[in-house]
């Protein structure tokens, strides 16, 4: 490509002392050899970094000789809400390369940017994430431009593949163009006047010595603005203190190529680590070469065909793509397409997932899959032995000898007194946080268990400590790190409701049922796409006994399960209005969904908001629909009933009088309406539901009888022994009999032995009457 | 043949202009046989602003590249997707650009056989002079091959199998044997420039039936749905503004109209609702084409119907047509979301449409 970069007019050409300003990609190989060159040539004073300030004085830890990748992971509490980020470095990030070698030059190195737990980085996870929704429309129309996809395209074609030669010039005009057309919010702002204050100090202190300044990219113009003004500060600026009451700190972290992924990581910055590793460490054509290999042997380990004629091909697509884009060697794209076109014989069912951007999604092609596998690479960060451990060592510790539960054996818990349920909680935040030794032998197991006692075996191991310093990286202390545990178990449910509901459930025995907004999002998400109506019951069942009476473990009116009971409700009636099959046996599960739709329908309408109305025009149709199966059919006839709409029952149950379908269409208005229908019994509307089933059942002939029985017999196993007294009480007054109503609803013999008697009277007849032996009218 | 009589020129003839341009500032160099460089072809597809070239496919640029690199090696292209992803116009686009003719075009079906696909013979002359080459009919391929061009062939799964595997020796040989005639002429070898750019789609039959010999020498790329909303809808309100213009419909359609349209289409598509609840896929294929269609149809009613644009209950009237086709089973999804996502949207037009859902024929 021969098109030009487009040059803004007013770009700052000159700045003011003898400042080098290097606007960086986070984790972006060009840059950090631009940086490397940059401190070789010009050995500067102070070299100052985009990093959290409060972390300066500790950078030695970072010297320590840790494997990279590794983070920098801060976390902070204040007013009960949970913030962690991290600021992942690896071997090719231009932070890292800052700080290594200017150190090694013998500058003075110092992050310069405001701390993690700074209102500026509320919705940050990743310091070092790309904010590029910031210059999106920059960016598309680059890409139109350029004709490329997206924005990491962009970013190959323009930066990491082209030589270093002027590649400052280069990066200036980038990030002067599109900062140029972006507003920077607030957070930005304020961030940029902290840096700048910085930048003052160092040059004022520095003399006529060079400064290094190694930003991203998006923050060169405006800090170069800003220092030309008039500072009114004098001296270093101070590290702003987190506000009172607010606690927080930072450790060292383990990091893995895999999370620095935008592919599989979130919030996270370059895709494929593992490719710009090596473009790094030995360029583009070698790095192509070992990502060719390492692709084509992770196939032929999954047995995939792979003939030397497809490696052939691959290669020269790659080498012509690379022509075609006027690449000097083959880029990341490059390489993936020409292996993509060259491999797959197939459809695929998904768009390539470098073509556009973010997690990779289900569904891909398997060697696509590989090959995004390949160039995101399995390192992980090892820290140095004496690296600092995180607070949460200390604080579970702590926590264990408090609560007396620092020893082996087992212990009882009783979960209705204040200690028993500080300790019980105790423990399940280190359940879920797989801390080994200590294990649950019994306990509530629901929302609705009448459960108040737990039983745990404690059984201190060696492993405990690195399991703790692994689950430190969640949170400084046990129920911050349940917390985040928990989010994390509950984003990776996706849709498996079941999971789901596992999840909230360990997050009620926690106490921890007050996780973080983001996740509601999550939640709703998982809910909608789920697809088996009998999960979304027992989730909504769980969740519904836990946010209406859960006293115990203190759930009761949670806004999270409020999230979760309303999501769920919509789905379900989405879902069993989709539901279409002929006469089957009563689905319970499906049944057990809708009452507890019912049931949320009924307790939580009015404080929630659940559309009623809505609910009821669902319940309507699929009572109508005639292709629906018969239980459902009669579990939304019921539905209706118990909203207030009863409609005329006695016609339902006529319409539906087949043998076939007669109990399973009771059994879902049992599930559903039992009040309604045995409310209707006493008065005086005419005819009762009942009465007419009393007339259907009495008029069926012998086998219509017997098809119909054990559908019938499930259906009125909804109603507990004393309505069915009433039941039988009501049978007896409308024949006119006397007697009692519980013994007729308890017979004297086996049911199958009276049903075998019956069949043999029956076979013994009709021998008889073959022969002749009876008259041929039989006496009634 | 001028241009008025002609429904629909080849691309070519419409974008001769271009091309012209093109070739005039195309300085790198170019494959043996082809008409432009890659580079010039690629923005012959993509657009160029400068040169005043029309963006002509709307996706990833990434698969242009990929198409046109593979045409400049000796495997074959195939393109495969869903119905109405503009397949056949890019292999069009793609011939156009690299052989500057599209017109040596096999179709597809179940009745094709290898004469439509080699040569046959004008059998008056071949009685009279015996095999020739007087009497020997080329057809596209054997044209193709001797004149160095790309030669499409339009849904290539629907040929029966013996008759997609006669692509087998000129693709890998690149070599077409006449055994009637003898000397030099009974084989005849393709010139620089030549390749192949088949089509198929995912819902006839599919590609698996393809045999492996004849895979291999193709690389695929799959065309997709356009992934961008605003894109979509753009495009859809250009076409049909284009197709009712042509009808006599003298209003432009709505925007907002439009927008439930197309939103409706995306959503039965991808069986995922814009909230992210999952859904039913109809079975029947929601293309911005067919979108394009029931714009159309919709501006038609309104039009000569109400002498108006169009509104939410004639997309309803018309989806039941193009959408749900004769298939009972995605009458009954389309009425599903009419009822159920369409009562939840904001705005007047998504109201219209759930008040007219009982539009929809049957039940």
């Amino acid at each position: 490509m021969t098109a030009p970069v487009p040059v803004l007019e007013d770009a700052p050409e000159n700045v003011p002392g003898n400042v080098a300003f290097i606007g960086v990609r986070h984790h972006s190989p060009a840059c950090a050899r631009l940086v490397r060159r940059t401190i070789a040539e010009l050995r500067p004073a102070h070299v100052l970094v985009e990093g959290p300030a409060d972390f300066s004085h500790r950078l030695d830890e970072l010297l320590l000789g840790h494997g990279l990748p590794v983070a920098i992971y801060s976390h902070h509490r204040e007013a009960d809400r949970l913030r962690s980020s991290w600021s992942p470095l690896c071997a090719y990030s231009p932070e890292w390369v800052a700080i290594t070698e200017g150190r090694a030059a013998g500058a003075q190195v110092r992050f310069i940017d405001l701390p993690a737990w700074h209102p500026a980085f509320a919705d940050r996870r990743n310091r070092y994430t790309d904010a590029e929704e910031r210059y999106a429309e920059v960016t598309a129309r680059l890409c139109r431009k350029f004709s490329v996809d997206n924005g990491d395209a962009l970013w190959d074609h323009l930066v990491e593949i082209e030589d270093d030669d002027g590649l400052a010039e280069r990066l200036a005009t980038y990030f002067d163009l599109v900062r140029g057309e972006t507003d920077a919010g607030e957070d930005d702002t304020a961030r940029e006047a902290y840096m700048a204050r910085w930048i003052r100090a160092a040059v004022a202190d520095a003399g006529n010595r060079p400064v290094v300044v190694v930003t991203g990219g998006f923050h060169r113009p405006a800090l170069q603005r800003l220092i030309a003004e008039e500072g009114a500060e004098e001296g270093w600026p101070e590290v702003p203190s987190p506000p009172d009451g607010a606690t927080g700190g930072s450790y060292l972290v383990p990091y893995s190529f895999k999370r620095l992924d935008a592919f599989t990581g979130y919030q996270s910055g370059m895709p494929s680590p593992e490719y710009y590793q090596r473009l790094w460490e030995s360029g583009p054509e070698a790095a192509a070469d070992a990502l060719t290999e390492i692709v084509v042997t992770r196939l032929r380990q999954r047995k995939q065909v792979v003939s030397t004629a497809d490696l052939i091909a691959a290669r020269t697509l790659t080498e012509g793509l690379a022509r075609l884009r006027g690449h000097r060697a083959p880029a990341r794209t490059d390489l993936l397409d020409g292996l993509v076109a060259a491999l797959v014989g197939d459809d695929l069912d998904q768009p390539l997932p470098w073509t556009g951007h973010g997690p990779l999604t289900g569904g891909a092609h398997p060697a696509v899959v590989e090959m995004v596998k390949a160039l995101s690479g399995h390192r992980v960060g090892r820290l140095a032995a004496g690296t600092p451990a995180p607070p949460l060592v200390h604080d579970a510790t702590a926590e264990l000898e408090r609560h007396g539960l620092d020893k082996a054996g087992q212990v009882t818990l009783k979960l209705a007194t204040e200690r028993g349920l500080a300790r019980s909680r105790v423990l399940h935040r280190l359940r879920v946080l797989r801390v080994p030794g200590f294990e649950r032998d019994s306990g509530p197991a629901t929302g609705g268990d009448p459960v108040m006692e737990e039983r745990w075996t404690l059984a201190p191991s060696d492993d405990r400590l690195p399991a703790l310093i692994e689950a430190g990286a969640y949170g400084a202390s046990l129920a911050d790190a349940a917390a985040a545990v928990l989010d994390e178990r509950l984003a990776a449910a996706g849709s498996r409701v079941r999971v789901l509901a596992a999840v909230l459930f360990d997050a009620a025995l926690c106490g921890c049922a007050d996780l973080s907004g983001q996740i509601v999002g999550t939640l709703r998400a998982g809910l909608a796409a789920a697809s088996d109506l009998g999960d979304l019951g027992h989730v909504l069942a769980t969740v519904l006994g836990l946010w209406r009476h859960d006293r115990l473990l203190g759930t009761a009116g949670s806004p999270l399960f409020a999230t979760v009971i309303e999501g769920s409700v919509q789905r379900v009636l989405w879902l069993a209005e989709g539901v279409r099959g002929g006469p089957a046996s009563a689905d319970l599960e499906r049944l057990h969904a809708l009452a507890a739709t019912r049931d949320a329908l009924r307790h939580a309408a009015g404080p929630l908001g659940l559309d009623r109305e809505a609910a009821l025009a669902v319940a309507r149709r699929v009572a109508a629909a005639t292709d629906a199966p018969p239980d459902l059919r009669g579990a939304a006839f019921g539905l209706a009933w118990s909203l207030g709409d009863a409609g005329d029952a006695a016609r339902a149950v006529r319409g539906m009088s087949a043998p076939g379908v007669l109990g399973d269409w009771l059994a879902g208005l049992f599930a559903l309406a039992r009040d309604e229908v045995i409310a209707t019994e006493g008065t005086s509307e005419d005819p009762t539901i009942l009465a007419v089933l009393d007339e259907l059942v009495a008029g069926l002939a012998e086998t219509d009888f017997l098809v119909a029985l054990p559908a019938l017999r499930q259906a009125f196993e909804f109603f507990p022994p004393r309505e069915r007294e009433a039941i039988a009480r009501g049978l007896l007054e409308r024949r006119g009999l006397r007697g009692s109503p519980r013994a007729l609803l308890r017979t004297t013999a086996d049911p199958a032995l009276l049903a075998d008697a019956a069949a043999l009277e029956h076979k013994a007849s009709a021998l008889l009457a073959a022969e002749g032996l009876l008259p041929e009218e039989r006496p009634a | 043949m001028t241009e008025q009589m002609v429904q629909r020129p080849p691309a070519e003839v419409r974008f001769a202009d271009e091309l012209e341009r093109l070739r005039e500032t195309d300085t790198a160099p170019r494959p043996p046989g082809w008409a432009l460089s890659l580079a010039a072809a690629r923005r012959f597809v993509v657009g160029d602003d400068e040169l005043g070239v029309r963006r002509k496919f709307v996706g990833d640029p990434s698969l242009i590249d990929r198409a046109l690199v593979t045409l400049a090696t000796s495997r074959g292209l195939m393109l495969v997707g869903e119905p109405g992803t503009a397949k056949s116009l890019l292999s069009e686009l793609v011939a156009a650009a690299v052989s500057g003719d599209s017109t040596l075009t096999i179709q597809g079906g179940a009745a094709t056989t290898e004469d439509q696909i080699k040569y046959s013979w004008n059998y008056a002359m071949l009685v009279a002079e015996g095999p020739s080459t007087r009497s020997l009919v080329p057809a596209p391929l054997l044209r193709g091959m001797a004149e160095g061009k790309v030669v499409r062939f339009e849904e290539i799964t629907r040929c029966p199998l013996e008759v997609q595997d006669s692509l087998l020796s000129p693709l890998s040989d690149r070599v077409l044997a006449v055994p009637e005639l003898i000397g030099p002429d009974a084989m005849v070898f393709a010139r620089e420039g030549f390749n192949v750019i088949a089509t198929a789609n995912t819902r006839d039959r599919g590609v698996n039936e393809m045999s492996a010999a004849l895979k291999r020498r193709f690389n695929f790329e799959t065309v997709f749905p356009i992934a961008d909303f605003a894109t979509e809808l753009d495009l859809v309100e250009a076409e049909a503004a284009a197709l009712l213009e042509r009808s006599g419909v003298q209003v432009p359609p709505r925007r907002d109209v439009l927008e439930v349209l197309v939103t409706t289409f995306r959503e039965l598509r991808s069986g995922k609702a814009s909230d992210g609840q999952a859904m039913d896929r109809p079975s029947t294929v929601m293309s911005t084409a067919e979108a394009v269609s029931v714009a159309h149809a919709v501006g038609v009613r309104g039009w000569f119907l109400r002498g108006e644009a169009g509104s939410a209950a004639d997309i309803v009237e018309c989806l039941a047509g193009t959408a749900a086709k004769d298939s009972a089973d995605d009458l009954t999804r389309l009425r599903r979301y009419l009822e159920q996502q369409a009562a939840r949207r904001p705005g007047p037009q998504w109201k219209a449409l759930h008040a007219a859902r009982h539009l929809l024929p049957g039940r």
